[in-house]
């Protein structure tokens, strides 16, 4: 390993022209990719498309459209929504949602839509037409009091028509290919004309414009996104003022902030040569990469000082510190590449873009920062009183290492361990509490005062059905509709379903079947049946369109639409399960009941393979973590010490989670794993050093306050201030940077007291036959 | 009086093959519910089978029976229960809903009965769709079909005649097809027994249901209840809305009251009617009525006004309102979401 260093090390101080004008290069190249960047969302990356639930989904998605939907609540705010000015801003909305681009347009529903239509029984059979008449005049108060008993007879009040009667919905599909370039939908674009031309243009003094939908919120947390670059200036800034703290010289602070940036535009420039784009959701991974960064930065001035102050000229010095930090510095960053790696494991779209991003920035650390970082060091020329600053400052610092030495002292040992396997175990309890998805309404990414999630509050509360149902999709045979036995399954497991505690109501093909039934009967409810007669069956039937989306074209697939309390999971959980307890009862051969559509459906299914996934994962990212130590220590203890206290701060953040009511979504998913990530760097330097120095026969005792010695101010320097940096998040305008901030700031510090704390605790107990006298 | 007899159903064997149980669902009490009776016991009934007993002091509670079938009707005598509905079934318990037996189930009818009345517990009648008409003496161990010809309007009756004239099968074909959906069955004043049904018809029988009179009121809409008051007048309610009174059952007038939802019960109460329908529609009635002049043919009129004494109002969630008795001094109703109290003051 050392002869690798040595090589290295010549190999590259013997032309360190030739290496700078190679990264200024690269880093142009990459600098323009970047510049290109755009950010990227789309509604499919965010579901497990093998899942079972989403081959359903997608096999079937033509004919009952996807789950990615948007609904526009335009509401009168003085009034009931039966005038002029209000019908005819719905009638604008309606047509401005149905031209933008992305939209499926046959599937736009408002009370404009022609399949917007009202029956009524009479003496001779049926009477009914649209519920607004073709010859609609929105400024005759009689026409407007037609259209108000229309929608009366077609039921649609609490769907189409709010409660109060004061708003009315429009809603749509979105298409997940955009129909003009045939490549993925834009779905940024998309939330942005929603904004501009649904609610910049009619929201005002008397209508507002209500907008839900994963279009909307993803869109809204683009828009949020780009504050998120207003806070990684503020880290930046706040990082380099620490950094400048630290080392006492300006060169010494531009050049790992400098070097870390560059590794941010690297990888940013990487993505998009790869043909990626950054989702809003990974929007905080660049930050990471600089964290990560600054991190290995600071090690390695930290190094150089040290062998400045030893007497080394600048080239020595960076070439000294450049052999010392290339294995642990390489081993640690290698570990976090590797794991985040193993992300791509995960087969949910979303997590592979963040595995390939952070792993891509994790790696490109190891060539600006071990790399490039010392031999741009080695040109800095250090004034001649710079040692002087310093004078103070080694001894300060060595009163706090002999402080801290007290943790390889046995009973402190013990007490340190014994401490933190409780904290463990209450973690552990904790952390498997932990609710799978979304646990409130609305988007749980963004404020529960934000626009959005005050739109899907006023949505819900004024609307009965809104966008929270599952559809069970009964795939049988051509024309099955026409089967009293097909139909009568269909009806009793629906009624069995509906039964289910967190199911609000249901709808089916037979359930719509019996009431036309009694239809046909003069409307008695006494006739709310399925016809055993098939003729008068198929009579029945025949009054349902597919457009209703409870057929197919040939009655061959059937929905079940499920209409849910809500989307917490447990509910969710609740009643998949029992959709697969039921379904047994009425399966046959040829008549199978699949779970599953409608944005419930991906609910489940991503909620299920988020929660497969998390086991995994985590063995994946310390399994890598664990082999690259195993193989740079060669020794057992050393990696049980690194690992260990890396270990108990992942569970304790998982239970920090559940206590911050934060649900394990796409979204939450990786930050463990980034957090390992974080966490491994300090361990693996103070153990480099003193697995070292064990090895040569030195107690742990001395080996640890060798460490400290040469790395210690560098890892609570670190800890400190991108914990501080992160900290500015809990301003952010984005919940889920919030969260992220929050937990980040936790991980960053926990793990720096894991590593100088726990580890030498850990290690003493070990190595007990390695102590002190 | 015309009956064909049919040959007594021993449906032992077709009982066995009819297994199903009625499935106990938490939200019964939420389901289509179609008709209750009250005595000592309050039974209701409805769709999938479900059947709940109130006795006192207690809530209605879903009891389990041998179908699945929706029931449509239901009535008691003493600890007697019968239920009738869907795919011709006939439900009996004899000790107050503990234990069911099914008396009569032919899916391959494929005609419902709609509503079911017994004199005693021995001798009852069973009526539904296309005229079916069921009668039993022995309370209900067997039961014997008959088709009255008397329910069909006189023009049919006569077209029907000419063809028994050339052939009786046809005619019985014929009969069997033809005839009208018999929707309720009441008893009247002085032992008589009224029936409303499909297409403008009301019959009046004076000798327990062997033969039965049409009266003719012009409306050939379908009547869901027909009642006699005690003071003798008749009020039949039905389809649109519409509520027809006569005192002697030729002449029939209207009680204008601009709700065009369906009716399907008149509740009689002190000094006044109720009826409630679809669309959870009630109408409130206060004796005597003021009636008006019936014109089948009148357009609807724009600015409708009721007549004296009558108001219209809604439940909440415009459900339709199927039957209603009075229990514990509290009105309690089924509907199509299910059973609870109502006011109907």
């Amino acid at each position: 390993m050392s002869s690798f260093s040595q090589v290295s090390e010549r190999l590259i101080f013997n032309n360190r022209p030739l290496v700078i004008i190679l990264f200024i290069f690269a880093t142009l190249v990459l600098a323009f990719q970047a510049s290109r960047m755009q950010l990227d969302a789309g509604f499919e990356k965010n579901i497990p498309l093998n899942h079972e639930y989403m081959q359903t989904y997608m096999e079937h998605r033509k004919d009952f459209g996807g789950a990615n939907n948007v609904l526009v609540a335009v509401c009168d705010k003085d009034s009931d929504i039966f005038n002029q000015y209000f019908f005819d801003t719905l009638k604008n909305v309606h047509d401005e949602l149905f031209f933008i681009n992305g939209v499926n347009r046959s599937l736009v529903v408002s009370l404009y839509s022609p399949s917007t239509r009202f029956t009524e029984i009479v003496e001779g059979g049926f009477a009914g037409g649209p519920v607004i008449p073709a010859d609609f005049d929105s400024s005759n108060p009689i026409a407007l009091e037609t259209v108000a008993a229309n929608i009366e007879k077609a039921k649609i009040v609490g769907r189409q028509v709010s409660n109060n009667y004061r708003c009315a919905m429009v809603t749509a599909q979105l298409l997940e290919l955009d129909p003009e370039t045939g490549e993925a939908l834009n779905t940024l674009a998309l939330a942005d004309e929603l904004e501009t031309k649904l609610r910049g243009q009619y929201e005002d003094d008397q209508v507002s414009v209500h907008i839900i939908g994963f279009a909307k919120m993803i869109g809204d947390v683009a828009t949020g996104a780009k504050f998120v670059v207003l806070f990684f200036a503020i880290a930046i800034v706040i990082t380099a003022f620490m950094v400048y703290f630290f080392s006492r010289n300006i060169m010494l602070t531009v050049l790992p902030i400098m070097c870390s940036v560059i590794a941010v535009v690297w990888q940013m420039g990487l993505l998009t040569t790869l043909g990626f784009g950054l989702d809003p959701m990974s929007i905080l991974v660049p930050f990471l990469v600089f964290a990560i960064g600054v991190s290995h930065g600071v090690q390695m001035i930290n190094a150089v000082e040290k062998n400045v102050i030893k007497g080394n000229n600048a080239k020595q010095a960076a070439m000294t510190a450049f052999r010392a930090l290339l294995i642990p510095g390489g081993i640690a960053l290698l570990s976090d590449t590797v794991g985040f790696l193993t992300l791509l494991v995960i087969d949910i779209g979303i997590i592979r873009e963040l595995a390939i991003t952070a792993s891509l920035g994790v790696a490109v650390i190891i060539l600006t920062n071990l790399i490039l970082l010392p031999v741009l060091m080695s040109f800095i020329r250090f004034p001649e009183h710079y040692l002087d600053r310093f004078a103070g400052k080694e001894s300060k610092s060595e009163g706090l290492w002999h402080v801290l030495d007290v943790c390889t002292r046995k009973n402190t040992a013990i007490t340190i361990v014994l401490v933190t396997g409780i904290l463990f175990a209450l973690g552990f309890v904790q952390s498997k509490q932990m609710q799978i998805g979304d646990i409130q309404a609305g988007a749980a990414v963004l404020h529960q005062d934000s626009r959005y999630n005050q739109d899907t509050a006023l949505i819900t509360d004024r609307f009965e059905v809104t966008v929270d149902y599952i559809s069970v999709l009964v795939e049988t045979t051509p024309e099955a509709c026409t089967s009293y036995e097909t139909m009568r399954a269909i009806d009793d497991f629906q009624w069995k379903m509906t039964n289910v505690d967190g199911v609000q109501s249901a709808v089916s093909l037979a359930s719509v079947a019996k009431v036309v039934n009694a239809g046909y009967n003069e409307g008695n409810p006494k006739w709310q049946v399925l016809p055993r007669n098939q003729q008068t069956l198929v009579q029945a039937i025949s009054r349902v369109p597919t457009s209703s989306g409870l057929l197919n074209g040939n009655c061959s697939v059937m929905p079940i639409i499920l209409f849910m309390e809500d989307h917490k999971a447990q509910t969710i959980t609740r009643v998949v399960d029992a959709v697969k307890d039921f379904r047994q009862q009425y399966q046959t051969e040829d008549t199978r009941f699949s779970l599953a559509s409608g944005p419930v459906g991906v609910m489940a299914a991503t909620n299920e393979a988020v929660q497969a996934a998390q086991t995994p994962m985590m063995m994946y990212v310390f399994g890598a973590v664990i082999i690259l130590c195993l193989l740079s220590f060669r020794s057992l203890r050393a990696t049980i010490s690194v690992v260990l206290p890396l270990y108990v701060v992942s569970v304790l953040a998982q239970a920090l989670m559940t206590y911050l009511n934060i649900g394990l979504t796409v979204y939450t998913l990786p930050v463990i794993a980034l957090g390992v990530g974080i966490g491994v760097d300090y361990g693996i330097y103070i153990l480099s050093t003193m697995n070292g120095l064990i090895k040569q026969g030195m107690s742990v005792e001395k080996a640890y306050l060798e460490a400290l010695k040469e790395r210690g101010s560098a890892v609570l320097f670190t800890g400190i201030t991108l914990a501080i940096g992160v900290s500015t998040w809990v301003f952010s305008s984005l919940k889920f940077q919030v969260d992220m901030g929050i937990l980040l700031t936790f991980m960053f510090l926990v793990n720096m007291l894991g590593a100088i704390v726990v580890l030498p605790a850990l290690a003493r107990l070990l190595w007990f036959n390695r102590s002190e006298k | 009086m015309r009956k064909s007899i049919s040959s007594v159903l021993l449906l032992l064997v077709s009982f066995a093959l009819h297994a199903e149980q009625s499935y106990q669902a938490p939200l019964v009490k939420e389901s289509l519910l179609l008709d209750i009776a009250s005595g000592d016991i309050t039974v209701a009934v409805g769709e999938r089978g479900h059947v709940l007993i109130k006795r006192a002091d207690s809530d209605f509670t879903q009891v389990t029976v041998p179908t699945q079938s929706t029931l449509t009707a239901v009535t008691l005598v003493g600890e007697h229960i019968w239920a009738v509905g869907h795919d011709a079934i006939i439900l009996h318990s004899s000790d107050g809903g503990e234990q069911w037996q099914v008396q009569m189930y032919q899916p391959e009818l494929e005609r419902p009965f709609l509503d079911v009345m017994f004199f005693d517990s021995r001798r009852g009648l069973a009526i539904g769709a296309y005229g079916l008409f069921y009668q039993t003496s022995d309370g209900g161990n067997t039961w014997e079909s008959v088709r009255h010809a008397e329910f069909l309007n006189p023009y049919d009756r006569e077209y029907l005649e000419e063809i028994r004239q050339e052939d009786e099968e046809f005619y019985q074909l014929e009969l069997n097809s033809i005839l009208p959906h018999l929707n309720r069955i009441n008893r009247g004043q002085n032992g008589t027994l009224l029936i409303a049904g499909e297409a403008g018809l009301l019959a009046m029988s004076d000798d327990d249901g062997q033969s039965w009179q049409r009266l003719e009121s012009d409306y050939t809409g379908s009547f869901f209840d027909f009642v006699q008051l005690d003071s003798g007048l008749m009020v039949a309610a039905g389809l649109r809305g519409n509520i027809l009174v006569s005192e002697d059952g030729e002449q029939w007038e209207t009680l204008q009251t601009c709700n065009t939802a369906t009716l399907n019960s008149i509740i009689t109460g002190q000094n006044k009617l109720s009826f409630i329908g679809n669309n959870g529609v009630m109408v409130k009635a206060s004796l005597p009525l003021k009636t008006s002049s019936f014109d089948p043919y009148a357009a609807p009129t724009l600015n409708c006004e009721p007549a004296a004494g009558v108001s219209v109002s809604q439940t909440e969630s415009k459900s339709a309102l199927l039957n209603a008795v009075s229990v514990d001094g509290q009105t309690v109703v089924t509907a199509a979401d299910g059973i609870y109290s109502l006011s109907l003051d």
